[in-house]
């Protein structure tokens, strides 16, 4: 492979990252080109010793993904980091997308059930002392505060789970990494 | 029926292996800004030697150090060509060498205890 063709397969792989991580990563391995250059070798045996690009681009896309999801916990990154470690192949998706979709799936209703249950508590707050007798409108706002703070707690408990959940799945996969298998077994 | 014991043997041992070098290359890297700062080539190159790692491999662990903020950069001017990144280890890398360091000796040495008992 010669140095541009490895330098364009590695681009393509980055594709969808920020600019300025592409333009920094492209310009460690140009780097390393050029060192191996300036040492005597071939771009062929350079291109060879560094591996296949399609995969480290994988490796790098998936720590992008991960750090992004350090950075800030939203559903997006979130999202990202799950995808990244899962092209990282380092997951047996067959085994492991059912469970996930599951999870997720069941973890998303409770969220909902969640906001559900606090709407309605809000409607029993404002809404209740318009509908019953004078004698019940303490005990309906009552209720419909209890169920709001009973939803909210509920809805925190499932954040504090997903999270959870893709951290998780963030160390394993990370613990799997491909890291070291050489550029010939690739 | 022998032909794929044999195979899933490799596969099972290429993975042990795989992990092996995988959990010591962090170490390695340490170990070797822990006596100076050093280049993503030369890093590469002394790795690639030792343990048989693809050299590629360096950029995403050496982003992902740094992202850990066990590492930090600088530019410095080359004999040759354009200035080179260099690398050197943070307070926090220093600390994780000295902790990875210890875990491994300690592996080791019980590994190889085992070892010694049954010859």
């Amino acid at each position: 492979m010669t140095r541009q063709e490895f330098m364009s397969r590695l681009r393509a792989g980055l594709a969808g990252l920020p600019a300025t991580a592409i333009v920094d990563i492209a310009d460690d391995y140009e780097a390393h080109f050029n060192e191996g250059q300036a040492a005597g070798r071939s771009e062929a045996e350079v291109a060879a010793a560094l591996g296949d690009p399609a995969r480290l681009a994988r490796e790098l896309r998936a720590e992008a993904g991960l750090k992004a999801w350090q950075e800030t916990r939203s559903p997006s990154t979130a999202a990202a980091a799950v995808f990244a470690v899962l092209g990282l192949g380092a997951i047996d998706l067959i085994i492991l997308l059912p469970i996930l979709m599951a999870l997720s799936g069941a973890l998303f209703g409770v969220f909902m059930g969640a906001a559900a249950g606090f709407a309605g508590g809000a409607v029993l707050l404002v809404g209740g002392p318009f509908f019953v007798s004078a004698g019940h409108i303490l005990a309906v706002m009552l209720a419909g505060l209890g169920l709001m703070a009973g939803s909210a707690a509920v809805g925190a408990v499932v954040t504090l789970l997903t999270i959870a959940m893709v951290n998780a799945l963030v160390w394993y996969g990370r613990l799997h990494f491909r890291l070291l298998k050489p550029a010939i077994e690739a | 029926v022998i032909d794929n014991l044999h195979a899933e043997r490799t596969g099972v041992n290429e993975t042990i292996q795989v992990q092996l070098k995988k959990g010591v290359l962090e170490l390695c890297v340490l170990a070797l800004l822990s006596s100076a700062d050093g280049y993503a080539y030369d890093i590469a190159s002394r790795l690639a030697k030792g343990v048989d790692m693809g050299e590629g491999t360096i950029y995403p662990l050496m982003r992902r150090m740094q992202a850990d903020g066990l590492v930090e950069t600088y530019l410095q001017e080359s004999p040759a060509g354009p200035p080179r990144k260099y690398y050197r280890l943070t307070a926090a890398g220093r600390a994780s060498f000295t902790a990875q360091k210890a875990e491994w000796s300690a592996f080791v040495s019980a590994v190889n205890a085992i070892l010694g008992e049954a010859q």
